[in-house]
């Protein structure tokens, strides 16, 4: 997106899905943007990032939750929201506007 | 005296339960810390490490639940 691209920003998604099946995905849905396989080992960085859903009774258990995790150049943590609600989506704009008010750019 | 030896143990068992607490819920990421590191599969085979991706700009690392649901 070309706000992104403006402030040199990297965007990326990620699942708990196998690289093949977000690769079906992407090519199906005309996906552009860059999304990246966390299936393994044990889905370590959605754990890391306290982004996968580890209650055992949830439909989506050891699925990744909906959150965004905003860093500065140097990888330091500037804005993180991890929502209990997955069909809550950020606007590209609100992101941008995270990226700014947190200082991350 | 044995007030006083009482009284200590009161700070030494506040002092575990204060450490026990902070050793829990300290492990979740918070603002302010470094991101941890990750290796990640691209669609195609290509890793992709998170320090691949810093030092040009901003990063935003979003997750979602399952690929056939938005992104």
């Amino acid at each position: 997106m070309p706000q992104f691209e403006a402030m040199g920003a990297q965007v990326v998604g990620v699942s708990a899905d196998a690289p093949g099946t977000l690769g079906a995905f992407q090519k199906e849905n005309n996906i552009s943007k860059q999304i990246l396989a966390a299936d393994w080992p044990r889905r370590e960085m959605l754990q890391k990032y306290d982004a996968m859903v580890t209650d055992e009774k949830s439909p989506v258990f050891r699925y990744a939750k909906r959150a965004y995790f905003i860093l500065d150049k140097s990888g330091t943590v500037k804005y993180m929201k991890v929502m209990d609600n997955p069909t809550v989506i950020l606007s590209a704009d609100e992101v941008i506007k995270a990226i700014k008010d947190s200082g991350a750019a | 005296m044995r007030r006083t030896s009482g009284g200590i143990w009161a700070v030494v068992v506040v002092a575990l339960l204060v450490v026990a607490g902070l050793a829990g819920p300290a492990s979740a990421l918070q603002v302010g810390e470094k991101a941890p590191d990750f290796t990640l599969t691209a669609p195609g085979g290509k890793q992709v490490k998170l320090a691949d991706l810093l030092g040009k700009g901003p990063v935003v690392i979003y997750t979602f639940i399952q690929a056939f649901t938005p992104t």
